[in-house]
């Protein structure tokens, strides 16, 4: 117990910059909550779209109309530049161009290059349209297949997709169990997370585990292992205490206690905190000064945010960023909650799939810095105090 | 008082190439005060790391109240205070959860080390200080907190590194009557320093070595009785002829003169009246000197002699 009280002390001693970090999580986070319920559901059920008729047929209007029962259609000058900004200011969700002979190839067996489209990449907009289209035109030619004149096909289409479309976004309701705000909140609490626990845990470790500080424990009755045991517990109750405490400040945001898949932003945020408990034991193990610790919590708490789309939706990242942001962790606990917020279709799998690389990342960590500790106990422990007496003289 | 405490036989340390210790041997009887003495690197940390089985080593063999050392001995490790070289206290705690700290690693019952902390800060004469983070505490202070932290479980056998680099006179003097009232109450002490002035003032048998060999071992009387020297008279006279030097060459008992045209240093071996022999040869021929004195070996010389260097450094 007594490393344990010592540990606390220390801890307690260390705290104090992270506090801050946390105190200005707070102030941020909360007042958002009030912003939270109307948006969400409007942004499920509709989406504003922009229709240029280059075919100008019976079928293309009747697509047209189709869409517009569904969604709002808006009207924008049809120019490339005029259509970025809106997608980007997200005036727009999706800008669909109905290709000159959709009309006729719907009726032959082509169905390359019916439409072109603009949008946000993997956003839930994106994928819910192209689901519907495709859907749609498989029904036309189905039902035209099947004998009946195209303007028929397409009205008998419509009306079948369209209660389909109902199911699809009956079925991601869950995210209303999980608002935009909640989303944000979700995201920032990675960045507050990384910097909290390698700030904190970090100084303590290292103090705790100089090589005097261990030698003057090896000469008294502790065994090492208890020593190490009760560091490993201190950590552990640190990190607990922690994470519980931000799940409080959750559900204090959340409005009310979580529900439905919410649960799972809950695990993925335990997942992520056990990941970066692990890289600050990874950092330790190397014996940093404290200063090059300070440098790297903004370096991996700014660096990995902002790569991994924690202050910007990952929808908004560009394709070399994201492909760089796959080897970090902070890119597949985002992804996750982007999943939870509806701006990627739900799937079950898929989610597991993101948790699992999670648990991965924290894996690996773990054991890369236990192989560092064991290569630097075995060889560079006892070579490190000479270099620093010759680097002093 | 004859029980053997700690017993180093042939201990061999290496460093990859360099040999810290050398066919080290020493054996420590109960209630003494045994000095280390030796100059920066001879190896002194590097023996009581191995004694406390901090370090691996070659080849060797440590016993400890009779018993072989090992990492697992905590029934030999309860009785043994450690004071490191360097400072070994936590910045976040105050003076006396410190000691409380180290205390608790030995003693678990609270009311006894309660007992054993207000002792420990009694003997340092911290009591003003107990509230004081480390940071706050003088050199000399924070000395004597290490010293404390290592001492508060009341060990048999304390062993002191270099305990008084960097202190202040004051605090140095205060160190080392605690030292020699430790032992008085009981204890067994190890004492390293290359100070060969504390070394004398306090050890009752001293160890000198030098690049991890021992290279002689007894009372500061048996050292000094080891070397030729038995005095040293230094005469401050200018200018005196090659003449002179050469009549002071051939005294009884002198074996060496050095002269540098203001100071003239005469070592003598053995004999009486060395320093009236010596300054009649300048009355005789009326010659004036300056400020006269004469001095017994000291342990410098001893090393001075066996090593052909001097213990340590002129600035230092
Ligand atoms: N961890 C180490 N690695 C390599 N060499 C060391 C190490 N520690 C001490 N030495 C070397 O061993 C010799 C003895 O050192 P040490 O025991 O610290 O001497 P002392 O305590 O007498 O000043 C020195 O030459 C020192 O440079
Ligand atoms: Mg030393």
């Amino acid at each position: 117990m007594q490393v344990f009280k010592l540990f606390m002390k220390v801890l307690k001693k260390n705290i104090f910059t992270s506090m801050i970090y946390i105190i200005v999580f707070i102030a941020i986070s909360i007042p958002m909550a009030k912003s939270a319920s109307t948006e969400k559901t409007f942004k499920d059920t509709s989406l504003k779209i922009v229709v240029f008729d280059e075919d100008g047929t019976d079928a293309s209007r009747a697509l047209a109309g189709f869409i517009g029962k569904k969604h709002k259609l808006k009207t924008l000058e049809n120019d490339k530049d005029t259509i970025m900004q809106a997608l980007y200011f997200q005036s727009v969700d999706y800008v669909l161009t109905i290709n000159e002979g959709y009309g006729e190839k719907l009726l032959s067996d082509d169905t390359s290059a019916l439409f072109s489209t603009y949008h946000m990449h993997d956003s839930y907009a994106t994928v819910m349209v192209s689901q519907l289209l495709d859907t749609y035109v498989s029904a036309v030619r189905a039902y035209s297949a099947g004998g009946a004149e195209l303007t028929d096909a397409c009205e008998m289409a419509s009306d079948a997709v369209l209660q389909q479309a109902e199911v699809t976004i009956a079925r991601s309701k869950g995210s209303e169990n999980f608002s935009e705000s909640t989303a944000a909140h979700f995201r920032y609490l990675s960045y507050i997370l990384v910097s909290v626990i390698i700030n904190a845990l970090c100084p303590v470790l290292l103090k705790l585990n100089k090589k005097e500080f261990r030698f003057r424990t090896n000469c008294s009755c502790i065994k090492p292992t208890s020593y190490t045991v009760q560091l490993f517990t201190g950590s552990a109750v640190f990190i607990g205490a922690l994470w519980l405490a931000l799940m409080v400040v959750s559900v204090v945001q959340n409005g009310g206690m979580f529900s439905g898949i919410a649960w799972y932003a809950v695990l993925n945020t335990f997942i992520y905190t056990i990941i970066c408990t692990a890289i600050s034991l990874l950092i330790c193990s190397f014996d940093p000064s404290d200063n090059v610790v300070n440098l790297l919590t903004q370096i991996i708490g700014l660096g990995s945010s902002f790569l991994c789309g924690v202050f910007i939706p990952q929808s908004m990242l560009g394709s070399g960023v994201l492909a760089a942001a796959k080897f970090l962790p902070a890119y597949w606990y985002v992804k996750v909650v982007e999943m939870l917020s509806g701006a990627e279709v739900f799937d079950g799998s898929k989610l597991a799939v993101y948790l699992l690389i999670e648990a991965g990342f924290a894996a690996a960590l773990l054991m890369m810095s236990l192989v560092v500790n064991r290569i630097r106990y075995t060889s560079a422990a006892i070579k490190l105090p000479t270099l620093r007496k010759e680097a002093q003289q | 008082m004859e029980n053997t405490v700690v017993k180093i036989e042939n201990l061999v340390k290496r460093y990859g190439e360099l040999v810290a210790l050398d066919h080290f041997s020493l054996e420590i009887k109960e209630g003494e005060i045994f000095g280390l003495l030796g100059p920066n690197g001879s190896g002194k940390t590097t023996t009581i790391n191995c004694l406390l089985s901090l370090l691996s080593f070659d080849k060797g063999n440590i016993e400890i109240f009779g018993k072989k050392m090992t990492p697992v001995s905590y029934d030999i490790k309860k009785d043994i205070g450690i004071i490191m070289q360097n400072v070994v206290v936590s910045d976040e705690l105050t003076v006396r959860e410190n000691i409380d700290y180290f205390c608790g690693l030995y003693i678990k019952d609270k009311d006894e080390r309660r007992k054993c902390v207000d002792d420990a800060i009694k003997f340092v004469g911290l009591e003003d200080f107990v509230k004081f983070y480390p940071k706050k505490l003088s050199g000399g202070l924070l000395r004597r907190l290490n010293i404390a932290c290592g001492i508060a479980h009341k060990p048999k056998l304390i062993i002191l590194d270099e305990p008084t680099v960097a202190v202040d006179p004051q605090s140095r003097n205060r160190i080392l009557e605690g030292i020699q009232e430790l032992n008085r109450n009981g204890a067994t002490i190890i004492y390293t320093s290359h100070y060969m002035e504390e070394v004398e003032q306090i050890c009752t048998r001293i160890a000198i070595m030098d690049k991890g060999r021992k290279i002689a071992e007894g009372t500061k009387d048996e050292l000094k009785r080891m070397i030729k020297n038995t005095e040293t008279i230094t005469i401050e006279a200018l200018g005196l002829e090659d003449g002179v030097v050469a009549e002071m060459r051939s005294l009884p008992h002198v074996y060496e003169v050095r002269y540098d045209g203001k100071l003239l240093i005469i070592l003598c071996s053995g004999g009486k009246h060395n320093l009236i022999r010596a300054l009649d040869v300048l009355q005789k021929r009326e010659l004036g000197f300056g400020r006269v004195y004469t001095e017994l070996p000291t342990l410098n010389e001893v090393f001075l002699e066996i090593t052909g260097k001097a213990l340590r450094d002129k600035e230092e």
